[in-house]
């Protein structure tokens, strides 16, 4: 284009500006300005029948049946490693991953004392799995009967993404079948063969371990995690991803 | 002037180490075998894995003497309880072997604390040395 084309032109400075056109920006500007500042004062205003949640849903609201879940009775466990042993030999878990585990903690008991704390691990088989929501290919889901979080090597593409999504650092790439890995109750080599437990339930010699059917009422399970003057927690309940595993100290 | 202080930098981090050393030390050095007993933990397998037993505690530190538990709760042979069938918590609940003092009124019950003297498989690969932990890694 020529400069003296360019000098032909209508001018776009603020010179041409009519008064309509600011006044137009300026509403916009007042209108998401109102809508926020709306929103921040809508926010103060209490909700009437809200109520705390705890990390139990209330009774009658398993959206499963069976609903499996586990409570692990945290004081009583030593870490003998029986169920860590009945579910590789179960489950066919290579040395270098594992499907439960045993974690280690210590709690000073003022003083020089301290003791320690023995934490069972396992998949949570969450209500709202992070690692479900993130999985490319569906390879993993949650088991429509039974809430259980499954796996079907053979989608599994490997991109890990859903290791990194667990919060519970539940899963691990299987070198064998180059796929990940993971706790499923046992549905697969137990529960679907008419066993009522997974491997490290049976295993377990000091009964930390208590698995059943949380949506039946008279389900061990049940009983434990709805008991009085029990308290009941669950592991990292602040990623919002409703864990099924309770842990107990009674 | 300078040697002087070099001197007195090295000698003062040589005292720090010699100090930390000596705090490592878990066993003092006048731990007499004959009067406490064997100077490192039983470690017992069976019927559960990774359970400790420490002379240590019992004697120097508790103020046991040897006949308090030998030969009438335990045989002296380190070790040699876990053979028998009744080596059980529920034995220990009766009043037998460590259930015999740990009944809750001379000293804590035998179904608390489990982990005082349950120390786990990761507490006794860590007890029984690098060696062995260090093998199990490679």
């Amino acid at each position: 284009m020529k400069i003296d084309d360019l000098e032909q032109m209508e001018s776009e400075d603020l010179s041409t500006l009519s008064s309509a056109e600011r006044r137009r920006f300026l509403k916009i500007g007042l209108a998401v300005t109102g809508m926020y500042l709306g929103g921040s004062i809508l926010s103060l205003i209490s909700v009437k029948n809200a109520h705390a949640a705890g990390v139990v849903p209330e009774a009658g609201t398993y959206p499963y049946n069976p609903h499996y879940s586990m409570v692990l009775r945290e004081h009583l466990c030593i870490d003998c490693e029986r169920c860590k042993e009945a579910c590789v030999k179960t489950n066919h878990v290579p040395s270098y991953g594992f499907r439960t585990t045993i974690l280690e903690k210590r709690r000073s008991l003022g003083e020089d004392k301290s003791e320690t704390i023995f934490v069972p691990v396992l998949c949570n088989h969450c209500n709202r799995p992070p690692c479900v929501r993130v999985c490319p290919t569906t390879a993993t889901w949650k088991d429509e009967k039974t809430g259980i979080v499954v796996m079907d090597p053979s989608r599994c593409i490997g991109c890990k993404t859903c290791m990194a999504a667990c919060p519970y650092n539940a899963r691990y790439f299987k070198e064998e079948t180059r796929a990940v890995d993971k706790c499923d109750f046992c549905l697969q080599s137990r529960l679907s063969k008419g066993e009522t437990n997974p491997a490290c339930v049976e295993a377990c010699p000091a009964d930390v371990r208590v698995f059943g059917n949380l949506a039946d009422p008279k389900s061990r399970v049940f009983q434990l995690v709805h008991a009085p003057d029990t308290m009941v927690w669950v592991l990292r309940p602040e990623t919002g991803a409703v864990p099924n595993v309770f842990y107990i100290n009674s | 002037m300078k040697k002087v202080f070099v001197f007195v930098v090295v000698g003062v981090v040589l005292f720090s180490g010699a100090l930390l050393f000596a705090a490592d030390k878990a066993v003092p050095e006048d731990y007499d075998e004959d009067t406490y007993g064997p100077k490192d933990p039983i470690v017992w397998e069976k019927p559960v894995k990774a359970v400790v037993f420490d002379h240590k505690v019992h004697t120097m530190e508790g103020g046991l003497e040897c006949d308090s538990c030998h030969d009438e709760l335990f045989q002296m042979e380190a070790g040699a309880a876990q053979e028998n069938d009744d080596f059980t918590m529920a034995t220990l609940y009766d009043g037998g072997y460590c259930g015999a003092c740990h009944d809750g009124s001379t000293a804590f019950a035998s179904n608390t604390r489990c982990t005082a003297c349950h120390i786990g498989v990761r507490g006794s690969d860590r007890l029984q040395g690098d060696a062995a932990a260090g093998k199990k890694a490679h």
